[in-house]
Order: structure tokens, then sequence, then C-alpha cells
């Protein structure tokens, strides 16, 4: 596969989005997620942190709503990497953001620990939820010597 | 359906994992180790995920229903080769998977099972 070299200005180089219907969309999310951050040179540590973040979010897409999706941007300039991806969905929302991100809290079948757990993952992660959409960005980028 | 093969050795089962599974394929693993165990009367079961790079808290809680599952049988589960950047991320996650015995390598948690085996014998 040809890496693509960093450009001088700011410039989205990469974009894919996968759909999340099924729990093999989430192993395939995760597994682009993982791909990406080997691609640009991300340590093992920060690869296995992207990937499994992603791998709790998009799980929640199925658990709360019955479908959404997952974009990877990729974004380079001269000084940093930055990969994003967001998560969306149609479910019905999270009504307490803040209640949500403490640990523990679950409002479904899981451990409690997808939401604030895949937060501390990630170097950027920013919420926003109403009833019918719920999105969620990460990111986690790489600085470049 | 079970993709994953159980192999049988000195009345131990060992499993290695060695494709990510999806959540039902993780389900169908459980099943089919709670299976095998009390088909064959297995003392031991040892997981090698060595090769699995992701553990998110649905693996994780998977895995850690399994040994309170076995033990309810009357038998262990041993977890080994959890990768560095995956114990880290589960720490960090907040995880906390006291019920999972783990080592190193699958010759240790073996030379474990098989020491624990010839006490419990013994006694």
């Amino acid at each position: 596969m040809m890496i693509p070299q960093a450009p001088k200005d700011l410039d989205n180089i990469f974009e894919e989005t996968i759909a999340i219907k099924t729990t093999q969309d989430i192993v395939n999310a995760r597994q682009k997620g993982r791909d990406l951050a080997q691609r640009y040179a991300f340590s093992k540590s920060e690869q296995t942190r992207f990937a499994t973040a992603i791998s709790e979010l998009t799980r929640n897409v199925l658990t709360y709503a019955t479908a959404g999706q997952c974009s990877f941007t990729v974004t380079c300039t001269n000084k940093k990497d930055t990969i994003s991806a967001r998560i969306m969905d149609n479910g019905p929302g999270i009504s307490d953001l803040e209640l949500a991100l403490q640990d523990g809290y679950s409002g479904g079948k899981g451990l409690g620990l997808g939401l604030p757990g895949a937060k501390r993952l990630v170097h950027t992660f920013e919420m926003s939820s109403s009833p019918g959409l719920t999105i969620i960005d990460i990111s986690i980028c790489r600085q470049k010597r | 359906m079970n993709i994953i093969p159980i192999l049988c050795l000195q009345s131990n089962l060992i499993a290695s994992i060695q494709t990510e599974l999806t959540d039902e394929q993780a389900l169908a693993f459980q099943s089919a180790l709670l299976e095998k165990n009390h088909k064959l009367n297995t003392r031991g079961i040892i997981i090698d995920v060595s090769m699995l790079d992701v553990i998110d808290s649905y693996m994780a809680k998977v895995l850690s229903d399994l040994t309170i599952m076995v033990k309810l049988q009357g038998a262990k589960v041993v977890l080994c080769g959890v990768q560095p950047a995956v114990a880290s991320t589960l720490v960090d996650m907040g995880m906390r998977l006291n019920s999972l015995e783990t080592f190193l390598s699958l010759d240790h948690a073996f030379a474990y099972l098989t020491k624990e085996q010839a006490r419990n014998m013994d006694e």
C-alpha cells in the first residue's frame, strides 16, 4: 500500500466511512483504526488503545441504536499527524452526558466502562447528543520531530 | 458457531485465539469450552491470547464470566500471553479482571496447572 507523503499545508489525506450494523462491523472498524495508526507510525500501545476505544464506541451504537457509522479522517501537517474517528448513531441519545462519562454508570447491560474507558484511551474526546443523533469525535495525534 | 480449535492435553484444554472474534463468535467459543469441559471432564483450561491486539470490555467480560462458569464446573481457567499494549489498555479502561489468573506464556500456564493438579491428587 502506498504511503502518502505529508503535504506542507493542512490537508485531509484519508477518509473512509464504515457502516455499523452488525458485530462484524465492530471488528472491521477497530481493525481499520489500528491499521491507520500503524500506517502513520503510532506506537503499538497507541494502536491498541485507539482500536479498543473504537471497539467500545461502535459497540454502543449497536447496543443503544439500531445502526450508525464510523468515519475516519487522517490529517497531516508538517508538525503532526492526527487520526480522527467520528462515531454517529440515530439512537435515543444520551440525556445526561456527564453522568454517562462516570465510571460504572451504565444505561444498558455492559460493565459501564465503555464511554469513560474509551475517553481515557484517546487524546481528544468530544460528544454531543440529542434524541435521534449522537456524535462522538475521538482522535489521536503524533508530533513529528 | 465456534471457530477456535480446542485441544486436549493431559486432561487440560488448550485454546489459542488467533483471530479477532465478533461478539457472537466470542460467546460461541465460551459455550464450546463449557461443553467440552463437561464432556471430557477436564481439570484446567488454558486460553492463549498472545495473538489478540484488542481485548475490549466485551471480550474481557466474556473471559471473566467464563472463568466463573468453569469454576462452577469444578475446573480452572488460566490466561496466557496478554500483550503489553493490551495489559495497559485494560488497566486504563478501568477493567479489573481479578477473577482471571494469567501467565506470561503457555509453558508457564501448563506447568502451573499440572503442578497444581499433581498436588491436589496427593492430598
